[in-house]
Protein backbone atom coordinates (compact mmCIF):
# COMPACT_ATOMS: atom_id res chain seq x y z
CA UNK A 1 0.00 0.00 0.00
CA UNK A 2 1.57 3.25 -1.19
CA UNK A 3 0.79 5.98 1.41
CA UNK A 4 0.86 8.76 -1.21
CA UNK A 5 -1.54 6.86 -3.45
CA UNK A 6 -3.79 6.14 -0.48
CA UNK A 7 -3.82 9.78 0.64
CA UNK A 8 -4.59 10.97 -2.88
CA UNK A 9 -7.34 8.36 -3.18
CA UNK A 10 -8.92 9.46 0.10
CA UNK A 11 -8.66 13.16 -0.77
CA UNK A 12 -10.19 12.46 -4.18
CA UNK A 13 -13.11 10.68 -2.53
CA UNK A 14 -13.57 13.57 -0.08
CA UNK A 15 -13.57 16.23 -2.82
CA UNK A 16 -15.74 14.13 -5.09
CA UNK A 17 -18.37 13.18 -2.50
CA UNK A 18 -20.74 16.11 -2.90
CA UNK A 19 -22.68 16.44 -6.12
CA UNK A 20 -25.48 18.78 -7.18
CA UNK A 21 -28.23 16.71 -5.50
CA UNK A 22 -26.45 16.54 -2.15
CA UNK A 23 -25.69 20.23 -2.39
CA UNK A 24 -29.32 21.13 -3.05
CA UNK A 25 -30.85 18.77 -0.50
CA UNK A 26 -28.30 19.56 2.24
CA UNK A 27 -29.02 23.29 1.92
CA UNK A 28 -32.80 22.78 1.79
CA UNK A 29 -32.79 20.24 4.65
CA UNK A 30 -30.89 22.61 6.93
CA UNK A 31 -33.10 25.62 6.23
CA UNK A 32 -36.33 23.63 6.61
CA UNK A 33 -35.61 21.28 9.52
CA UNK A 34 -32.56 22.78 11.23
CA UNK A 35 -30.10 20.11 12.36
CA UNK A 36 -32.71 17.34 12.55
CA UNK A 37 -31.68 15.69 9.26
CA UNK A 38 -27.94 15.43 9.94
CA UNK A 39 -28.38 11.84 11.08
CA UNK A 40 -29.89 10.89 7.70
CA UNK A 41 -26.70 12.06 5.96
CA UNK A 42 -24.55 10.13 8.45
CA UNK A 43 -26.79 7.05 8.18
CA UNK A 44 -26.76 7.08 4.35
CA UNK A 45 -23.01 7.59 4.29
CA UNK A 46 -22.55 4.32 6.21
CA UNK A 47 -24.75 2.71 3.53
CA UNK A 48 -22.72 4.00 0.59
CA UNK A 49 -19.48 3.07 2.38
CA UNK A 50 -20.74 -0.51 2.84
CA UNK A 51 -21.75 -0.92 -0.81
CA UNK A 52 -18.73 0.90 -2.27
CA UNK A 53 -16.36 -1.23 -0.24
CA UNK A 54 -18.28 -4.31 -1.38
CA UNK A 55 -18.15 -3.33 -5.05
CA UNK A 56 -14.45 -2.45 -4.81
CA UNK A 57 -13.71 -5.82 -3.15
CA UNK A 58 -15.62 -7.72 -5.83
CA UNK A 59 -13.73 -5.77 -8.49
CA UNK A 60 -10.41 -6.61 -6.80
CA UNK A 61 -11.07 -10.30 -6.17
CA UNK A 62 -13.50 -11.44 -8.86
CA UNK A 63 -12.47 -8.79 -11.41
CA UNK A 64 -16.14 -8.35 -12.12
CA UNK A 65 -17.83 -4.95 -12.46
CA UNK A 66 -21.32 -4.47 -11.00
CA UNK A 67 -23.27 -4.65 -14.26
CA UNK A 68 -21.68 -7.86 -15.35
CA UNK A 69 -22.84 -9.41 -12.09
CA UNK A 70 -26.28 -7.98 -12.51
CA UNK A 71 -26.81 -9.68 -15.86
CA UNK A 72 -25.72 -13.03 -14.45
CA UNK A 73 -27.55 -12.78 -11.13
CA UNK A 74 -30.80 -11.14 -12.23
CA UNK A 75 -31.10 -12.89 -15.57
CA UNK A 76 -31.28 -11.22 -18.97
CA UNK A 77 -34.80 -9.76 -18.71
CA UNK A 78 -34.57 -8.26 -15.22
CA UNK A 79 -30.99 -7.26 -15.99
CA UNK A 80 -32.22 -5.37 -19.04
CA UNK A 81 -34.94 -3.63 -17.01
CA UNK A 82 -32.28 -2.59 -14.48
CA UNK A 83 -30.02 -1.40 -17.27
CA UNK A 84 -32.72 0.76 -18.87
CA UNK A 85 -33.83 2.17 -15.50
CA UNK A 86 -30.31 2.96 -14.39
CA UNK A 87 -29.37 4.51 -17.75
CA UNK A 88 -32.40 6.83 -17.49
CA UNK A 89 -31.60 7.64 -13.86
CA UNK A 90 -27.91 8.32 -14.57
CA UNK A 91 -28.73 10.33 -17.67
CA UNK A 92 -31.03 12.64 -15.72
CA UNK A 93 -28.42 12.88 -12.98
CA UNK A 94 -25.75 13.71 -15.57
CA UNK A 95 -28.01 16.41 -17.06
CA UNK A 96 -28.53 17.88 -13.57
CA UNK A 97 -24.75 17.93 -13.04
CA UNK A 98 -24.09 19.61 -16.41
CA UNK A 99 -26.77 22.18 -15.63
CA UNK A 100 -25.18 22.66 -12.20
CA UNK A 101 -21.71 23.17 -13.70
CA UNK A 102 -23.08 25.72 -16.18
CA UNK A 103 -24.81 27.55 -13.32
CA UNK A 104 -21.60 27.70 -11.28
CA UNK A 105 -19.75 29.21 -14.24
CA UNK A 106 -22.60 31.65 -14.69
CA UNK A 107 -22.23 32.74 -11.04
CA UNK A 108 -18.45 32.97 -11.41
CA UNK A 109 -18.07 34.58 -14.83
CA UNK A 110 -21.50 35.91 -15.74
CA UNK A 111 -21.39 34.17 -19.12
CA UNK A 112 -24.54 32.73 -20.72
CA UNK A 113 -25.89 29.59 -19.01
CA UNK A 114 -26.65 27.85 -22.31
CA UNK A 115 -23.25 28.73 -23.74
CA UNK A 116 -21.56 27.45 -20.57
CA UNK A 117 -23.52 24.19 -20.70
CA UNK A 118 -22.34 23.59 -24.28
CA UNK A 119 -18.74 24.67 -23.55
CA UNK A 120 -18.52 22.55 -20.41
CA UNK A 121 -19.89 19.46 -22.13
CA UNK A 122 -17.17 19.82 -24.75
CA UNK A 123 -14.55 20.44 -22.03
CA UNK A 124 -15.68 17.36 -20.08
CA UNK A 125 -15.56 15.19 -23.21
CA UNK A 126 -12.05 16.46 -24.00
CA UNK A 127 -10.91 15.88 -20.41
CA UNK A 128 -12.06 12.25 -20.49
CA UNK A 129 -10.45 11.75 -23.89
CA UNK A 130 -7.12 13.31 -22.92
CA UNK A 131 -6.56 12.45 -19.25
CA UNK A 132 -5.49 9.00 -18.03
CA UNK A 133 -8.27 7.35 -15.96
CA UNK A 134 -6.59 7.92 -12.61
CA UNK A 135 -6.26 11.65 -13.29
CA UNK A 136 -9.80 12.08 -14.59
CA UNK A 137 -11.04 11.13 -11.13
CA UNK A 138 -8.28 12.89 -9.23
CA UNK A 139 -8.32 16.19 -11.08
CA UNK A 140 -11.97 16.87 -10.28
CA UNK A 141 -11.93 15.26 -6.83
CA UNK A 142 -8.85 17.13 -5.61
CA UNK A 143 -10.04 20.48 -6.95
CA UNK A 144 -13.41 19.78 -5.34
CA UNK A 145 -11.55 20.10 -2.03
CA UNK A 146 -12.08 23.87 -2.32
CA UNK A 147 -15.40 22.97 -0.73
CA UNK A 148 -13.58 22.67 2.58
CA UNK A 149 -14.42 26.37 2.81
CA UNK A 150 -17.92 25.24 3.91
CA UNK A 151 -16.41 23.41 6.89
CA UNK A 152 -14.30 26.47 7.74
CA UNK A 153 -17.42 28.63 7.45
CA UNK A 154 -19.10 26.48 10.06
CA UNK A 155 -16.45 27.57 12.58
CA UNK A 156 -16.66 31.20 11.47
CA UNK A 157 -20.47 31.13 11.71
CA UNK A 158 -20.18 30.19 15.41
CA UNK A 159 -21.75 26.77 14.97
CA UNK A 160 -23.72 25.43 17.96
CA UNK A 161 -21.68 22.24 18.19
CA UNK A 162 -23.85 20.58 20.84
CA UNK A 163 -26.96 20.96 18.68
CA UNK A 164 -25.07 19.73 15.61
CA UNK A 165 -23.88 16.68 17.55
CA UNK A 166 -27.49 16.19 18.70
CA UNK A 167 -28.49 16.06 15.01
CA UNK A 168 -26.47 12.86 14.64
CA UNK A 169 -29.00 11.06 16.84
CA UNK A 170 -31.85 9.56 14.78
CA UNK A 171 -34.91 11.70 15.41
CA UNK A 172 -38.12 13.18 14.06
CA UNK A 173 -38.64 16.76 15.26
CA UNK A 174 -41.48 17.18 17.74
CA UNK A 175 -44.66 19.10 17.04
CA UNK A 176 -44.70 18.67 13.27
CA UNK A 177 -48.03 18.83 11.44
CA UNK A 178 -48.97 15.91 9.20
CA UNK A 179 -47.83 17.90 6.15
CA UNK A 180 -44.51 18.72 7.76
CA UNK A 181 -44.09 15.10 8.81
CA UNK A 182 -44.60 13.98 5.21
CA UNK A 183 -42.15 16.63 4.06
CA UNK A 184 -39.63 15.36 6.63
CA UNK A 185 -40.17 11.84 5.25
CA UNK A 186 -39.61 13.09 1.71
CA UNK A 187 -36.33 14.74 2.71
CA UNK A 188 -35.19 11.50 4.40
CA UNK A 189 -35.85 9.52 1.21
CA UNK A 190 -34.26 12.17 -1.02
CA UNK A 191 -31.11 12.33 1.10
CA UNK A 192 -30.76 8.52 1.15
CA UNK A 193 -31.09 8.56 -2.64
CA UNK A 194 -28.71 11.49 -3.17
CA UNK A 195 -26.00 9.97 -0.98
CA UNK A 196 -26.41 6.40 -2.28
CA UNK A 197 -26.77 7.22 -6.00
CA UNK A 198 -26.34 4.01 -8.04
CA UNK A 199 -23.78 5.61 -10.38
CA UNK A 200 -21.33 5.77 -7.48
CA UNK A 201 -20.95 1.99 -7.19
CA UNK A 202 -20.96 1.48 -10.98
CA UNK A 203 -18.18 4.00 -11.33
CA UNK A 204 -16.24 2.87 -8.26
CA UNK A 205 -16.22 -0.82 -9.17
CA UNK A 206 -15.42 -0.20 -12.83
CA UNK A 207 -12.68 2.19 -11.71
CA UNK A 208 -11.19 -0.60 -9.61
CA UNK A 209 -10.97 -2.77 -12.71
CA UNK A 210 -9.57 0.13 -14.77
CA UNK A 211 -6.82 0.48 -12.19
CA UNK A 212 -6.26 -3.29 -12.13
CA UNK A 213 -6.95 -3.78 -8.44
CA UNK A 214 -6.11 -7.15 -6.96
CA UNK A 215 -6.48 -8.71 -3.49
CA UNK A 216 -3.47 -6.64 -2.35
CA UNK A 217 -5.60 -3.50 -2.82
CA UNK A 218 -8.40 -4.60 -0.51
CA UNK A 219 -7.11 -2.58 2.44
CA UNK A 220 -6.68 0.51 0.24
CA UNK A 221 -10.24 0.00 -1.02
CA UNK A 222 -11.56 -0.27 2.53
CA UNK A 223 -9.71 2.81 3.80
CA UNK A 224 -10.62 4.89 0.74
CA UNK A 225 -14.29 3.99 1.12
CA UNK A 226 -14.49 4.58 4.86
CA UNK A 227 -12.27 7.63 5.22
CA UNK A 228 -12.92 9.25 1.83
CA UNK A 229 -16.69 8.99 1.92
CA UNK A 230 -16.89 9.51 5.67
CA UNK A 231 -14.92 12.76 5.52
CA UNK A 232 -16.70 13.76 2.30
CA UNK A 233 -20.06 13.49 4.02
CA UNK A 234 -18.81 15.98 6.63
CA UNK A 235 -18.76 18.59 3.85
CA UNK A 236 -22.41 17.85 3.06
CA UNK A 237 -23.22 18.07 6.77
CA UNK A 238 -21.35 21.40 6.96
CA UNK A 239 -23.54 22.76 4.15
CA UNK A 240 -26.64 21.57 5.99
CA UNK A 241 -25.53 23.04 9.32
CA UNK A 242 -24.53 26.40 7.80
CA UNK A 243 -27.92 26.51 6.12
CA UNK A 244 -29.66 25.83 9.45
CA UNK A 245 -27.70 28.68 11.04
CA UNK A 246 -27.95 31.27 8.25
CA UNK A 247 -30.92 30.44 6.03
CA UNK A 248 -33.55 28.94 8.35
CA UNK A 249 -33.91 32.05 10.54
CA UNK A 250 -33.92 34.27 7.40
CA UNK A 251 -36.92 32.39 5.89
CA UNK A 252 -34.72 31.19 3.02
CA UNK A 253 -35.39 27.76 1.53
CA UNK A 254 -32.68 27.82 -1.17
CA UNK A 255 -34.52 27.91 -4.50
CA UNK A 256 -31.37 27.95 -6.62
CA UNK A 257 -28.01 26.17 -6.11
CA UNK A 258 -26.03 29.43 -6.00
CA UNK A 259 -27.56 30.42 -2.68
CA UNK A 260 -25.44 27.79 -0.89
CA UNK A 261 -22.32 29.79 -1.79
CA UNK A 262 -23.53 32.57 0.52
CA UNK A 263 -22.72 30.25 3.44
CA UNK A 264 -19.03 30.97 2.78
CA UNK A 265 -19.51 34.55 1.56
CA UNK A 266 -21.21 35.73 4.74
CA UNK A 267 -18.22 34.95 7.03
CA UNK A 268 -15.34 35.25 4.52
CA UNK A 269 -16.51 37.76 1.90
CA UNK A 270 -15.60 37.59 -1.79
CA UNK A 271 -12.82 35.02 -1.41
CA UNK A 272 -15.11 32.73 0.54
CA UNK A 273 -17.69 33.06 -2.21
CA UNK A 274 -15.17 32.32 -4.98
CA UNK A 275 -13.70 29.30 -3.18
CA UNK A 276 -17.19 27.92 -2.52
CA UNK A 277 -18.22 28.36 -6.16
CA UNK A 278 -14.96 26.82 -7.43
CA UNK A 279 -15.33 23.86 -5.07
CA UNK A 280 -18.94 23.35 -6.14
CA UNK A 281 -17.93 23.70 -9.80
CA UNK A 282 -15.22 21.02 -9.67
CA UNK A 283 -17.20 18.64 -7.45
CA UNK A 284 -20.25 18.84 -9.73
CA UNK A 285 -18.10 18.58 -12.89
CA UNK A 286 -16.51 15.43 -11.42
CA UNK A 287 -19.95 14.01 -10.75
CA UNK A 288 -20.97 14.76 -14.38
CA UNK A 289 -17.98 12.74 -15.59
CA UNK A 290 -18.72 9.90 -13.18
CA UNK A 291 -22.41 9.64 -14.10
CA UNK A 292 -21.66 9.63 -17.80
CA UNK A 293 -18.85 7.08 -17.56
CA UNK A 294 -20.92 4.97 -15.15
CA UNK A 295 -23.65 4.80 -17.78
CA UNK A 296 -21.21 3.88 -20.54
CA UNK A 297 -19.61 1.23 -18.31
CA UNK A 298 -23.05 -0.28 -17.56
CA UNK A 299 -24.09 -0.47 -21.21
CA UNK A 300 -20.73 -1.84 -22.40
CA UNK A 301 -20.54 -4.41 -19.59
CA UNK A 302 -24.11 -5.55 -20.13
CA UNK A 303 -23.60 -6.17 -23.84
CA UNK A 304 -20.09 -7.55 -23.39
CA UNK A 305 -18.30 -4.85 -25.40
CA UNK A 306 -14.67 -3.88 -24.91
CA UNK A 307 -14.67 -1.07 -22.37
CA UNK A 308 -12.46 1.11 -20.20
CA UNK A 309 -10.50 4.32 -20.30
CA UNK A 310 -7.29 2.34 -19.80
CA UNK A 311 -7.75 1.41 -23.46
CA UNK A 312 -7.17 3.92 -26.27
CA UNK A 313 -10.54 5.37 -27.39
CA UNK A 314 -10.34 3.53 -30.70
CA UNK A 315 -9.58 0.22 -28.96
CA UNK A 316 -13.04 0.34 -27.33
CA UNK A 317 -14.97 2.20 -30.07
CA UNK A 318 -18.53 1.32 -28.94
CA UNK A 319 -17.73 2.28 -25.36
CA UNK A 320 -16.16 5.58 -26.51
CA UNK A 321 -19.09 6.39 -28.77
CA UNK A 322 -21.51 5.54 -25.95
CA UNK A 323 -20.06 7.98 -23.39
CA UNK A 324 -19.85 10.74 -25.99
CA UNK A 325 -23.48 10.19 -27.05
CA UNK A 326 -24.57 10.09 -23.39
CA UNK A 327 -22.89 13.42 -22.72
CA UNK A 328 -24.62 14.94 -25.75
CA UNK A 329 -27.97 13.45 -24.66
CA UNK A 330 -27.55 14.98 -21.19
CA UNK A 331 -26.70 18.32 -22.80
CA UNK A 332 -29.81 18.05 -24.99
CA UNK A 333 -31.92 17.65 -21.82
CA UNK A 334 -30.33 20.79 -20.35
CA UNK A 335 -30.92 22.71 -23.58
CA UNK A 336 -34.67 21.99 -23.45
CA UNK A 337 -34.67 24.64 -20.71
CA UNK A 338 -35.78 22.38 -17.88
CA UNK A 339 -34.78 23.86 -14.53
CA UNK A 340 -31.75 22.33 -12.74
CA UNK A 341 -33.72 21.97 -9.50
CA UNK A 342 -36.39 19.96 -11.36
CA UNK A 343 -33.69 17.74 -12.83
CA UNK A 344 -32.26 17.21 -9.35
CA UNK A 345 -35.71 16.15 -8.06
CA UNK A 346 -36.17 13.69 -10.93
CA UNK A 347 -32.63 12.33 -10.58
CA UNK A 348 -33.21 11.60 -6.92
CA UNK A 349 -36.61 9.99 -7.59
CA UNK A 350 -35.42 7.74 -10.41
CA UNK A 351 -32.28 6.74 -8.55
CA UNK A 352 -34.08 5.52 -5.45
CA UNK A 353 -36.23 3.29 -7.65
CA UNK A 354 -33.11 1.73 -9.20
CA UNK A 355 -31.16 1.31 -5.95
CA UNK A 356 -32.60 -2.07 -4.79
CA UNK A 357 -31.90 -3.62 -8.20
CA UNK A 358 -28.36 -2.24 -8.11
CA UNK A 359 -27.48 -3.46 -4.66
CA UNK A 360 -29.12 -6.90 -4.59
CA UNK A 361 -26.80 -8.70 -7.06
CA UNK A 362 -23.79 -7.03 -5.48
CA UNK A 363 -24.88 -8.20 -2.05
CA UNK A 364 -25.45 -11.75 -3.25
CA UNK A 365 -22.18 -12.01 -5.08
CA UNK A 366 -19.95 -10.39 -2.48
CA UNK A 367 -21.31 -12.86 0.08
CA UNK A 368 -20.77 -15.90 -2.16
CA UNK A 369 -17.86 -17.90 -0.73
CA UNK A 370 -17.53 -19.96 -3.92
CA UNK A 371 -16.88 -16.81 -5.85
CA UNK A 372 -15.11 -14.60 -3.33
CA UNK A 373 -13.33 -17.23 -1.21
CA UNK A 374 -11.93 -15.77 2.00
CA UNK A 375 -12.81 -12.27 0.79
CA UNK A 376 -16.56 -12.90 1.01
CA UNK A 377 -18.64 -10.62 3.26
CA UNK A 378 -18.00 -11.05 6.98
CA UNK A 379 -20.84 -11.13 9.50
CA UNK A 380 -20.89 -7.35 10.05
CA UNK A 381 -20.78 -6.44 6.35
CA UNK A 382 -23.42 -9.05 5.59
CA UNK A 383 -25.75 -7.70 8.28
CA UNK A 384 -25.15 -4.07 7.27
CA UNK A 385 -25.60 -4.93 3.58
CA UNK A 386 -29.00 -6.56 4.11
CA UNK A 387 -30.09 -3.86 6.54
CA UNK A 388 -29.35 -1.11 4.00
CA UNK A 389 -30.84 -3.15 1.20
CA UNK A 390 -34.18 -3.22 3.04
CA UNK A 391 -33.87 0.46 3.85
CA UNK A 392 -33.48 1.37 0.15
CA UNK A 393 -36.41 -0.94 -0.67
CA UNK A 394 -38.63 0.92 1.81
CA UNK A 395 -37.36 4.26 0.53
CA UNK A 396 -38.08 3.18 -3.06
CA UNK A 397 -41.67 2.28 -2.18
CA UNK A 398 -42.21 5.53 -0.27
CA UNK A 399 -40.49 7.86 -2.76
CA UNK A 400 -43.24 8.50 -5.32
CA UNK A 401 -46.15 8.88 -2.87
CA UNK A 402 -44.09 11.26 -0.72
CA UNK A 403 -43.02 13.26 -3.76
CA UNK A 404 -46.62 13.78 -4.90
CA UNK A 405 -48.05 14.35 -1.42
CA UNK A 406 -45.49 17.04 -0.61
CA UNK A 407 -45.02 18.55 -4.10
CA UNK A 408 -41.37 17.62 -3.91
CA UNK A 409 -40.94 18.75 -0.32
CA UNK A 410 -42.54 22.14 -1.04
CA UNK A 411 -46.12 21.48 -0.07
CA UNK B 1 -81.66 31.49 1.13
CA UNK B 2 -80.45 27.91 1.45
CA UNK B 3 -79.47 27.90 -2.23
CA UNK B 4 -77.48 31.15 -1.88
CA UNK B 5 -75.68 29.77 1.15
CA UNK B 6 -74.77 26.65 -0.82
CA UNK B 7 -73.42 28.73 -3.71
CA UNK B 8 -71.43 30.92 -1.29
CA UNK B 9 -70.07 27.83 0.45
CA UNK B 10 -69.09 26.28 -2.89
CA UNK B 11 -67.37 29.52 -3.94
CA UNK B 12 -65.50 29.77 -0.64
CA UNK B 13 -64.43 26.16 -0.82
CA UNK B 14 -63.24 26.63 -4.42
CA UNK B 15 -61.23 29.67 -3.31
CA UNK B 16 -59.63 27.87 -0.38
CA UNK B 17 -58.86 24.89 -2.62
CA UNK B 18 -57.11 27.26 -5.04
CA UNK B 19 -55.20 28.87 -2.20
CA UNK B 20 -54.15 25.45 -0.91
CA UNK B 21 -52.90 24.59 -4.39
CA UNK B 22 -51.04 27.89 -4.47
CA UNK B 23 -49.39 27.31 -1.10
CA UNK B 24 -46.25 25.80 -2.60
CA UNK B 25 -45.83 28.81 -4.91
CA UNK B 26 -46.39 31.22 -2.02
CA UNK B 27 -43.65 29.38 -0.11
CA UNK B 28 -41.35 29.55 -3.13
CA UNK B 29 -41.99 33.27 -3.59
CA UNK B 30 -41.40 33.93 0.12
CA UNK B 31 -38.10 32.06 0.00
CA UNK B 32 -36.99 33.77 -3.21
CA UNK B 33 -37.74 37.16 -1.67
CA UNK B 34 -35.68 36.21 1.39
CA UNK B 35 -32.79 34.96 -0.78
CA UNK B 36 -32.92 38.18 -2.79
CA UNK B 37 -32.76 40.26 0.41
CA UNK B 38 -29.80 38.18 1.66
CA UNK B 39 -27.93 38.65 -1.65
CA UNK B 40 -28.56 42.41 -1.56
CA UNK B 41 -27.42 42.57 2.08
CA UNK B 42 -24.11 41.01 1.10
CA UNK B 43 -23.86 43.12 -2.06
CA UNK B 44 -24.34 46.36 -0.08
CA UNK B 45 -21.53 45.39 2.29
CA UNK B 46 -19.25 44.44 -0.64
CA UNK B 47 -18.92 40.78 0.39
CA UNK B 48 -19.92 39.24 -2.96
CA UNK B 49 -18.79 39.84 -6.54
CA UNK B 50 -20.84 41.98 -8.92
CA UNK B 51 -21.06 39.11 -11.39
CA UNK B 52 -22.51 36.79 -8.73
CA UNK B 53 -25.06 39.40 -7.67
CA UNK B 54 -26.22 40.02 -11.24
CA UNK B 55 -26.44 36.31 -11.93
CA UNK B 56 -28.40 35.63 -8.73
CA UNK B 57 -30.78 38.49 -9.52
CA UNK B 58 -31.42 36.96 -12.93
CA UNK B 59 -32.14 33.46 -11.61
CA UNK B 60 -34.17 34.62 -8.63
CA UNK B 61 -36.31 36.84 -10.83
CA UNK B 62 -36.76 33.94 -13.23
CA UNK B 63 -37.86 31.60 -10.43
CA UNK B 64 -40.18 34.24 -8.99
CA UNK B 65 -41.75 34.78 -12.40
CA UNK B 66 -42.34 31.02 -12.69
CA UNK B 67 -43.91 30.87 -9.21
CA UNK B 68 -46.10 33.88 -10.00
CA UNK B 69 -47.33 32.49 -13.32
CA UNK B 70 -48.13 29.13 -11.68
CA UNK B 71 -50.65 30.69 -9.28
CA UNK B 72 -54.25 29.62 -9.80
CA UNK B 73 -55.46 32.85 -8.13
CA UNK B 74 -53.17 35.66 -9.31
CA UNK B 75 -55.70 38.31 -8.23
CA UNK B 76 -55.67 37.16 -4.61
CA UNK B 77 -53.94 39.01 -1.79
CA UNK B 78 -50.87 36.81 -2.10
CA UNK B 79 -50.94 37.11 -5.91
CA UNK B 80 -50.78 40.90 -5.59
CA UNK B 81 -47.99 40.65 -3.01
CA UNK B 82 -45.94 38.42 -5.32
CA UNK B 83 -46.54 40.82 -8.23
CA UNK B 84 -45.31 43.71 -6.08
CA UNK B 85 -42.21 41.70 -5.17
CA UNK B 86 -41.61 40.99 -8.87
CA UNK B 87 -41.86 44.70 -9.65
CA UNK B 88 -39.07 45.60 -7.21
CA UNK B 89 -35.80 46.76 -8.80
CA UNK B 90 -32.91 44.27 -8.69
CA UNK B 91 -30.98 46.34 -6.15
CA UNK B 92 -34.00 47.03 -3.91
CA UNK B 93 -33.17 47.67 -0.25
CA UNK B 94 -33.15 44.38 1.71
CA UNK B 95 -35.68 45.71 4.25
CA UNK B 96 -38.14 46.55 1.48
CA UNK B 97 -37.82 43.00 0.14
CA UNK B 98 -38.20 41.57 3.64
CA UNK B 99 -41.47 43.43 4.15
CA UNK B 100 -42.92 41.42 1.23
CA UNK B 101 -41.40 38.26 2.72
CA UNK B 102 -43.06 38.96 6.08
CA UNK B 103 -46.48 39.46 4.45
CA UNK B 104 -46.12 36.29 2.37
CA UNK B 105 -45.02 34.36 5.45
CA UNK B 106 -48.14 35.54 7.32
CA UNK B 107 -50.39 34.41 4.46
CA UNK B 108 -48.51 31.10 4.27
CA UNK B 109 -48.95 30.51 8.03
CA UNK B 110 -52.66 31.35 7.81
CA UNK B 111 -53.19 28.92 4.94
CA UNK B 112 -51.23 26.19 6.68
CA UNK B 113 -53.19 26.51 9.89
CA UNK B 114 -56.54 26.58 8.00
Amino acid sequence: MNPLELTLGIMTAVGGFVDISELVFAARAGSTFGFALIWVFAFSTVGIVVFSEMSGRVAAVAKQPVFNLMRHRLGLELGLVTLVASVISNLITCAAEIGGVALMLNYLLGLSYVLMAVAMTIALIVSIWVLPFKWIERAYGLLGLFMIVFAAALFANHAPWTRIAGGLVPQVPRGLTTKEMLSFGYFCVAIVSAVMFPYEVYFYSSGGIEEEWGPKDILTNRLTSILGMGLGSLLAIAILANSAILFGPANVDPAIPGTAALEAAIPFGKWGLILALLGMFFAVAGAAVETCLANAYSIAQFFGWAWGRHKKPWEAPRFTLTWIILFLAALAIVLTGVDVMTLVEFAVLFSILVLPLTYLPLLLLSGDRKFMGRYANGAVTKWLGWFYFWIVCIAAVAALPLYFLTSGGNG
Amino acid sequence: MGRSACILLALLSACSEGAAKDLQYIKQARSIGAEWALVNDQAHSGRVTTVYVQSMHHWLHDSLQTASSSLTQPQSEYGREISQLLAEPADAPPDQLRSHVTKLKQIEDQLESA
